[in-house]
């Protein structure tokens, strides 16, 4: 930089030797200029599959195509990318729902058709019981009937189950194809702060990110699709609001006694409510299913303690048991094979009810996370803006959280030509209000929801418990209903 | 002599002439501090009466006459018991109040034998307390207990919690007492269990208020961070 006068200085002095003044200063910024930022329209930090869908999506469209664009990762995305031939008998734990919406998406950013379709399973059905009460509901499109005649094209799926690494690498397949974007992975964001206002460029409004490999970038806008805790949030000074729920998800990657009830091709999700937590059962392609247990952190722990063996047992248990069952299985070490054998004779379940039985776990794969619910103040700021989890993380209960930030990805790429098509500045925060009004609400009301479906099913017994069970009945004794419901789970509205 | 004037001062019969020999005992702070050292709760004439009679309370109970053995053994007169108009209840007051300063130096070790003894006249002192003329002055005493523990325990808020802390700890403590009186259990272990379930109980209350609160928070945020993502100026 270039040793500043203050303003006063400056002027006093320009006024008296204008020529002088002017030539010194121009002189020493030209000999400094190597660390003059580089300039581009979008900056996004973070290479999940919110910014990457972003990318996409700018990318894709003809509006949107010529911005120059950045993409920083700090993990070196080309070396995760899922292989092409990577066996079917094993699946990465880390395991989304896409809504037939985000699938939509995918397809219109022209992502969709390099994924990895044999890895990808649809799933046609979902039940979902009370552990305390049984009261039980099952969504499939053949009971939720519409007001009107239900349209025979209309598809039958409620959802996709993918794993996160395909979605990335999908998209990455697609940001390859078209090309453009500066993929700086295995990069991180040191600073952001903001810019000076220097001879050529008043960048004194602009974010200038400082990266791990010394360069340094200006950018028109910053995305920040960098995660739950997210530095460019901290930059915007946006706070974010929520809570802990004292819960963590355990994840595992499962192998079944069979494809399950419906056959390869009527494949069925499976959700209890314990009062702990859900556990859901997800399919995946073949005799695979992923499991998601939300339970308390010190069952968490004793989960990932047990034996592989202990730990299928634990899951056949959590489907079938009862809850004071359930709770003396957590105390036990280990053996919880031969305490669920014999509890299990004495347990009447309706087997074509539940899920398959659990007959392995694939090594490696049992991992839990905390689970937290919090939302930005707004997802928009001077020259910023929040897509995924850095706006909103939410419960899985719903498996909701990769949907969301999809939907504000392509809210975003929206927003972002609108402005290019009526020539705003892309960064301006009038230019960013209106992803802000399209998303913000929306995002509340789900996160909302699954909130107070958590809160709701935390309860064990009392009134409430009877109330519940009451309502899910009657909803899923109302087919238009229940039709209205899938329908907002599946992005449609 | 304090609670004396307190009381009459509260039930609105305030004498200006009476009240000043009290003021020069009464020079405290309404407030813990830990640089200035409290003076001592009572004159020296009456302390050293009162602390007497105390010593006759285990066989004569909180009554006129353990004062009066109380006045001689300390060297004065029969009629040097009209320092205490109130009687009784002032022998009451002194236990709470001397009690209540020594919380401090046995808060690590309470003595249960002791304490078994001393709340074996619990419910005579309990009935004077609870006259109507002595219930303001008795409260008062009351709340500066709670104000006490909670000091003791390190409790430092300066939010509305100083005032539910003190009231439900107040609210706790004399039902607890009202509790101990019909306690027949060897060693109190009844009372100690309830004593037990109504701290479970208000922490359970605390849990949910404060859950409630963090959700009510966020609730009211969000609801106006929608309404700006609207197009609101709030």
């Amino acid at each position: 930089m270039p040793i500043r006068l203050s303003p006063g200085t400056s002027r006093l002095l320009s006024s008296r030797l204008p020529f002088w003044v002017t030539i010194r200063l121009y002189r020493r910024f030209a000999s400094t200029s190597v660390n003059t930022p580089e300039v581009y329209d979008v900056v996004c930090v973070g290479g999940g599959p919110a910014g990457l869908s972003l990318l996409s999506g700018l990318k894709a469209s003809s509006v949107t195509s010529s911005l120059k664009v950045a993409l920083i990762e700090g993990q070196d995305l080309l070396k995760n990318r899922l292989l092409k031939d990577a066996s079917l008998e094993s699946f990465s734990n880390r395991c989304s729902s896409l809504t037939p919406a985000s699938v939509k998406n995918l397809q219109e950013i022209g992502a969709w058709r390099h994924v990895n379709t044999a890895r990808v399973q649809p799933y046609q059905e979902m039940q979902v019981w009370d552990g305390v009460t049984d009261a039980r509901i099952s969504f499939d499109w053949g009971t939720a009937r519409s007001i009107g005649p239900r349209n025979p094209a209309q598809p039958t799926t409620i959802a996709y189950m993918i794993e996160n690494v395909n979605t990335t690498s999908m998209l990455l397949s697609r940001l390859e194809e078209l090309g453009g974007v500066d993929m700086m992975t295995g990069t991180k964001v040191s600073s952001i702060e903001l810019g000076t206002d220097g001879e050529k460029m008043d960048l004194s409004s602009w974010p200038i990110l400082t990266l791990s490999n010394g360069k340094t970038l200006a950018a028109r806008l910053v995305v920040g699709a960098d995660g739950a805790n997210s530095p460019v949030r901290t930059f915007a000074g946006i706070e974010a609001r929520g809570f802990d729920y004292n819960r963590h998800g355990v994840v595992a990657s499962l192998k079944l006694d069979g494809p399950g009830w419906g056959g390869p091709e009527h494949k069925i999700a499976y959700q209890r409510f314990l009062p702990t937590g859900p556990i859901a059962m997800l399919p995946l392609p073949g005799n695979m299913a992923t499991l998601v247990w939300s339970t308390t952190p010190e069952r968490a722990a004793v989960l990932k303690s047990l034996s592989q063996a202990d730990f299928v047992a634990m899951v056949n248990a959590g489907f079938r048991l009862s809850t004071t069952d359930l709770e003396y299985l957590h105390t036990l070490s280990s053996a919880q094979v031969d305490e669920f054998a014999w509890r299990e004779k004495h347990t009447p379940v309706n087997e074509q009810a539940i899920p398959m039985r659990v007959v392995d776990v694939q090594a490696g794969t049992v991992a839990s996370f905390p689970l937290r619910m919090r939302h930005a103040n707004t997802y928009t700021g001077e020259r910023v803006a929040l897509v995924g989890d850095a706006a909103h993380t939410i419960h899985p209960l719903a498996g909701q959280g990769l949907n969301q930030g999809q939907g504000d990805a392509a809210a975003l790429v929206r927003t972002i030509s609108h402005a290019v098509q009526t020539g705003q500045d892309i960064g301006s925060t009038l230019a960013l209000e209106s992803y802000n009004s399209e998303r913000y609400a929306e995002n509340n009301a789900m996160l909302g929801v699954c909130d107070k479906l958590h809160r709701l099913y935390s309860v064990e017994s009392g009134p409430i418990v009877g109330l519940r069970s009451l309502g899910l009945r009657a909803v899923d004794a109302m087919g238009p209903l229940k039709g209205f419901f899938m329908s907002r789970a599946a992005g449609g509205s | 002599m304090a609670p004396v004037r307190l009381s009459n001062s509260l039930l609105g019969t305030f004498r200006a002439a009476s009240i000043r020999p009290a003021n020069a005992w009464r020079q405290k702070c309404l407030y813990h501090s830990y640089d200035y050292t409290e003076s001592p709760p009572f004159p020296p004439a009456e302390s050293a009466i009162l602390s007497s009679a105390y010593n006759h309370v285990p066989s004569h109970g909180f009554t006129i006459d353990a004062l009066k053995l109380g006045t001689r053994d300390a060297g004065y007169l029969d009629v040097s018991t009209n320092l205490f108009p109130r009687g009784a209840f002032d022998l009451v007051s002194y236990h709470l109040v001397t009690q209540r300063l020594a919380l401090k130096d046995n808060v690590q070790f309470p003595g249960d034998g002791e304490q078994g003894k001393r709340m074996g006249v619990g419910a005579k002192a309990l009935a004077i307390m609870a006259q109507p003329t002595y219930i303001p002055a008795s409260l008062v005493e009351l709340a500066k207990l709670a104000d006490e523990i909670w000091f003791l325990a390190g409790d430092q808020s300066v939010d509305s919690s100083w005032y539910t802390k003190r009231a439900s700890l107040s609210t706790i403590y004399s039902a607890t007492e009202v509790f101990m009186t019909q306690d027949k259990s060897a060693n109190f272990t009844e009372t100690e269990q309830f004593l037990d379930s109504r701290l479970e109980d208000l922490m359970k209350i605390g849990r949910f208020m404060g859950a409630l609160g963090e959700w009510g928070n966020y609730t009211g945020h969000s609801t106006i961070n929608v309404l700006r993502s609207k197009g609101m100026r709030i």
